[in-house]
């Protein structure tokens, strides 16, 4: 349901650069979402389709690109992918000081028009 | 003709999130984020909380509910402010409608401000309302998976909960699965196996929330 309102920031953003940038119609938006954001890209592509209605974005493609989750160690630095319900220690020295570097992204990466 | 963006689609949520914890932290206010199902035992949680630290330190509540005020009524008696916000379908609260409350309390007069989110595991783990930090909450009847099903919750959260530890016995939920799912997703979070009903466990979780209140004032 949280897809509703990414949905409805992402139409405020697409209109403002637009409007920035003097495009009249928008063909394709491409986004990042990260594993653990818990974005379902069926429901997304719902309500990305309803905020576009009668916008300058309406029938625009929609690029969602999955990134995978990406930790990496304080300890030693290593950098390694985990399943979404891995384990959150270090795969080289065990440590359990872990930064997530990458997994947890809403972005978007650009939209492209005329 | 492509534009770059690379841009959090959650600035304005997390913009607002910013402003709300810098100014709760110059008011030196604590406000914890509640976050669990439905029916986990959120409000019972706030009852026995308000109820033990209420003479010693100063309480607000905002009570985020889909609709009705049912839960605000049950801690009314503890005379305490209570804000409601109705989210009308919505299925987490957000920044905006935590900053648009906060003028209804008085926060110089407040060392903590309870949130109970609205019941859901996974909207409400995405979106920063300004908090100090998240507290997980779940129960043994609704079976020992939650950590692996819902991690994002279980990993950014500073304290988990895990109620109605005294139904373990009627459950299939196995503890050791819980446990060990849990320290693999969040190693070194608190956790906090409680019951509600029968108060078994509370005095840990009432130990550690006032040291964090007590840090903050």
């Amino acid at each position: 349901m949280h897809e509703i309102s990414i949905a409805e920031d992402l139409q405020k953003i697409i209109l403002k650069i637009s409007c920035q940038n003097d495009l009249k119609k928008i063909t394709k938006v491409n986004l990042q979402f990260g594993e653990m954001a818990q974005i379902v890209p069926d429901i997304f592509r719902i309500a990305f389709e309803e905020s576009s209605k009668h916008t300058i974005f309406e029938g625009a493609m929609l690029d969602m690109e999955i990134l995978p989750v990406k930790l990496k160690c304080e300890v030693c630095h290593h950098e390694f992918f985990i399943k979404k319900s891995g384990s959150y220690s270090c795969s080289n020295c065990h440590s359990n000081n872990i930064e997530i570097i990458q997994g947890k992204e809403i972005l978007i990466k650009s939209i492209e028009g005329e | 003709m492509e534009i770059k963006i690379m841009k959090n689609i959650l600035d304005r949520n997390q913009n607002k999130a910013n402003e709300v914890r810098e100014m709760l932290k110059e008011k030196r206010v604590l406000m914890v984020n509640l976050i669990s199902a439905p029916g986990s035992g959120k409000t019972s949680l706030l009852e026995y909380t308000i109820e033990a630290l209420n003479n010693n330190v100063k309480i607000g509540v905002i009570e985020g509910d889909v609709t009705t005020d049912l839960d605000a009524q049950r801690l009314k008696k503890y005379n305490i402010p209570i804000v409601v916000i109705n989210t009308e379908g919505g299925c987490h609260l957000d920044s905006h409608s935590i900053s648009k409350v906060l003028p209804e309390f008085d926060l110089e007069k407040l060392d903590v401000l309870f949130i109970e989110n609205v019941g859901n595991l996974i909207c409400p783990s995405g979106f920063d309302l300004g908090e100090s930090f998240k507290v997980a909450m779940t129960s043994t009847t609704e079976g020992d998976d939650k950590p692996v099903k819902y991690p994002l919750l279980f990993r950014e959260a500073g304290a988990v909960i895990l109620n109605k530890i005294d139904l373990m016995k009627y459950t299939n939920f196995n503890y050791n699965h819980f446990l060990k799912d849990l320290r693999q997703i969040n190693p070194l979070i608190p956790l906090f196996p409680l019951s509600c009903l029968t108060n078994e466990g509370m005095d840990k979780w009432l130990e550690w929330i006032s040291d964090k209140i007590l840090a903050m004032s």
